[in-house]
């Protein structure tokens, strides 16, 4: 290796990059965006909160007390509805997926419970959904817990069982912090693998790599270069998207020695990876469907965005396997559990990794036939 | 100590095949130091091929290819840092300039003393010096892809179709450029099909077709010794001229223009063949008589034009 070459390389790659600005744009905003998407969601169901329509057909003082106590809750945004009207068929007419509807009678039989202590009193309110929506059993569980404490005051008796939430980690995380270290494993892959790709075949397809053949530049010099350049980019685009992340979300994660690792271990196993396409793929086109191939389930089977457990079984499997997986679960072990006995083991196998695909693309990448 | 070879190159029996093509069949031949050596021949000749195995791009099937002593096959790190090489369609980064990218490849050579102003002088490029590569008309780029190829002062030189796609006016001044680089005494390996540049620049000329070399020496050696006659050019007003010429026994061949072109033997052909189209009654617009080139020498040899014009005549 000559480290001379190396730098001269890395230089013009960073020229060429800094001249195309619309590249340089997108290679910062695409996983900012991402970010900015997916966490102003995971921030909402953090403090989640649902519209309730309610249909009160007593409307006496005390279903308005039961409306009240829905709307005090917290957890739902009480929206009366007319009870002249047919609520199956506004309920359709306006698409909702929950309508809760007080029936009349509801304070005679409440009164009969509360001040006759009749133990047979008892309303039933009845819920009409629409099932094919995603949230509505979810809205259907509050309030079924909502009414459950209510039942268990009227009782008069204190609960016989309770729960304590006691969290494993020692500070309380939500959700983004968890999904940033996904976010910044998954845009280090695709800017590694994608970059490594698409500079390698428009060259070679454009015949400066065979021009570089007759130079003194080994393959070797060559893919270091690929690796620095495509590190100091990833550095570039982790510190924008953290940067970012603290800025909007104000996320909770631990910075230290392990985020450059990881990020150098990421970077050295995609564009190895990249490099072997290079060699195969016989354009630019077909290199660039070939790394779409490989990034596409990374991103989404080795839970950058989603948790494994959600996935079925054999899926849970084939995520164990991708090397995105490692590197997603050491960046999770460094920067939100801080545990480093883990990050350490992860490393161990993503660095294993990288070192055979590195030795890989450098056999690969055959200049001599290079056209 | 060892022995100072004699020439810059040496090929033996070298041979090239892609699965069932054979691209280059058992050529052997030998560049003297300080010559131009024109590799001349038509598109899928070899050419390429043969260069790229030379210059360390590609490895040979079999047969043996040496620079300045050395085997191109086993002591690339040695030759690659003594020769300069412009392949064919050459290209370079995008969005470096000119007097980035001479100086990139430069430092690939670890050159600390490359003299990149007097580079991009020699090629006439001061003016363009700050200009993307991008930027670059086809002639400007075979310009800086020559001062590339100089950026380590090479002792052998290696040109693929340098003026390949260029305008008439840009090949004059790659030519120019060339017989620069000639006068200097720079061994130049040149790889061609146009026979004016052959003719014009080298001190060898090799033709090769259908991956043989079929003749080789110098350009005045090549014609005198396959084509001695002389071409008669006619520019006839009517196609009378043309029967008056055919009926005396001559092959009269049109070109890519409205000429026709006669092989005539001696200068008293030419004198018979306008009295009879004085007699004949027909008119001639112009005449020019010329000793033969290597354009007809490879017709000669191959039944082949160098370059095909669609009128299927021989191209000039």
């Amino acid at each position: 290796m000559n480290p001379r070459i190396v730098v001269a390389n890395l230089i013009v790659s960073i020229k060429s990059f800094y001249r195309a600005r619309s590249t340089l744009f997108f290679m910062i905003a695409f996983p900012i965006i991402l970010i900015l998407v997916f966490g102003a969601l995971f921030m909402k169901q953090d403090n989640m909160s649902f519209d309730l329509c309610v249909q009160d057909l007593d409307h006496t003082d005390s279903s308005a007390q039961l409306v009240k106590t829905l709307d005090i809750d917290g957890r739902f945004n009480v929206i009366k509805i007319d009870p002249a009207i047919n609520a199956t068929q506004y309920t359709k007419d306006n698409k909702l997926n929950l309508v809760l509807m007080i029936p009349k009678g509801y304070e005679g039989s409440f009164m009969q419970r509360m001040a006759l202590h009749n133990p047979d009193a008892s309303v039933t309110l009845t819920y009409l959904y629409d099932p094919s929506s995603i949230f509505v059993s979810m809205k259907m569980q509050i309030l079924n817990s909502v009414f459950a404490g209510i039942n268990q005051k009227m009782s008069g008796k204190p609960p016989f069982i309770r729960s304590a939430e006691t969290s494993i980690l020692a500070k309380k995380y939500r959700f983004i912090d968890f999904f940033v270290p996904g976010i910044i494993a998954m845009s280090v892959m695709t800017l590694s693998l994608f970059g490594t790709v698409n500079l390698n075949t428009e060259l070679r397809q454009k015949g400066v790599i065979r021009k570089l053949s007759t130079t003194p530049i080994t393959r070797t010099d060559w893919i270091l270069s690929n690796i620095l350049y495509q590190f100091i980019l990833a550095v570039i685009s982790t510190m924008a998207m953290l940067l970012v992340s603290y800025a909007v979300f104000r996320i909770n994660l631990h910075i230290d020695a392990w985020l450059p690792l990881f990020i150098v271990l990421d970077v050295f196993a995609f564009v190895g990876i990249g490099m072997i396409l290079t060699r195969f793929a016989k354009d630019a086109e077909s290199a660039a469907a070939a790394a779409n191939a490989i990034s596409f389930p990374m991103m989404f089977l080795s839970g950058s965005f989603f948790p494994l457990e959600m996935m079925p079984g054999f899926m849970q499997t084939v995520a164990r396997i991708l090397p995105l997986y490692y590197v997603n679960e050491g960046l999770r072990a460094s920067m939100v559990f801080n545990d480093h006995m883990a990050a350490l083991r992860y490393s161990a196998i993503i660095g294993v990794f990288a070192a055979v695909v590195f030795i890989l693309g450098i056999i690969a990448t055959n200049w001599e036939e290079g056209q | 100590m060892a022995k100072e070879a004699e020439y810059a190159i040496e090929v033996e029996k070298l041979t090239k095949r892609y699965g069932e093509l054979l691209a280059v069949d058992d050529i052997s031949f030998n560049v003297r130091k300080g010559e131009v050596f024109a590799l001349l021949g038509p598109n899928g000749a070899g050419k390429t091929t043969t260069v790229e195995i030379i210059d360390t791009i590609r490895t040979p099937t079999s047969g043996k290819a040496s620079i300045l002593g050395m085997d191109v096959t086993k002591r690339k790190h040695e030759i690659v840092p003594r020769i300069g090489v412009l392949p064919q369609g050459f290209s370079s980064f995008d969005r470096i300039t000119v007097r980035e990218t001479i100086q990139y490849f430069s430092r690939l050579f670890c050159c600390r003393k490359t003299d990149v102003d007097g580079l991009i002088e020699l090629v006439n490029l001061t003016d363009k010096a700050q200009e993307q590569y991008k930027n670059l008309s086809g002639g400007l780029m075979q310009r800086l892809g020559i001062a590339i190829a100089l950026v380590n002062d090479p002792e052998v030189l290696f040109l693929d179709e340098p003026s390949t796609g260029l305008d008439p006016r840009a090949r004059r001044e790659v030519w120019k450029l060339l017989l620069g680089l000639k006068n200097k005494g720079k061994t130049v390996f040149l790889t061609t099909h146009y026979m004016e540049e052959a003719e014009f620049l080298a001190d060898t000329v090799a033709i090769i077709s259908k991956g043989k070399i079929i003749a080789m020496g110098s350009p005045d050696a090549l014609i005198e010794s396959n084509a001695n006659y002389l071409v008669l050019t006619l520019k006839p007003v009517d196609e009378k001229a043309i029967e008056i010429v055919r009926t005396m026994g001559f092959e009269p061949v049109h070109d890519n223009h409205e000429d026709i072109k006669v092989r005539v033997e001696h200068m008293d052909d030419v004198q018979k063949i306008l009295n009879t189209i004085k007699d004949g009654g027909a008119l001639l617009l112009s005449l020019d008589v010329r000793k033969p080139n290597l354009e007809e020498v490879f017709l000669k040899l191959t039944g082949e034009a160098l370059r095909k014009n669609p009128a299927g005549g021989v191209a000039e």
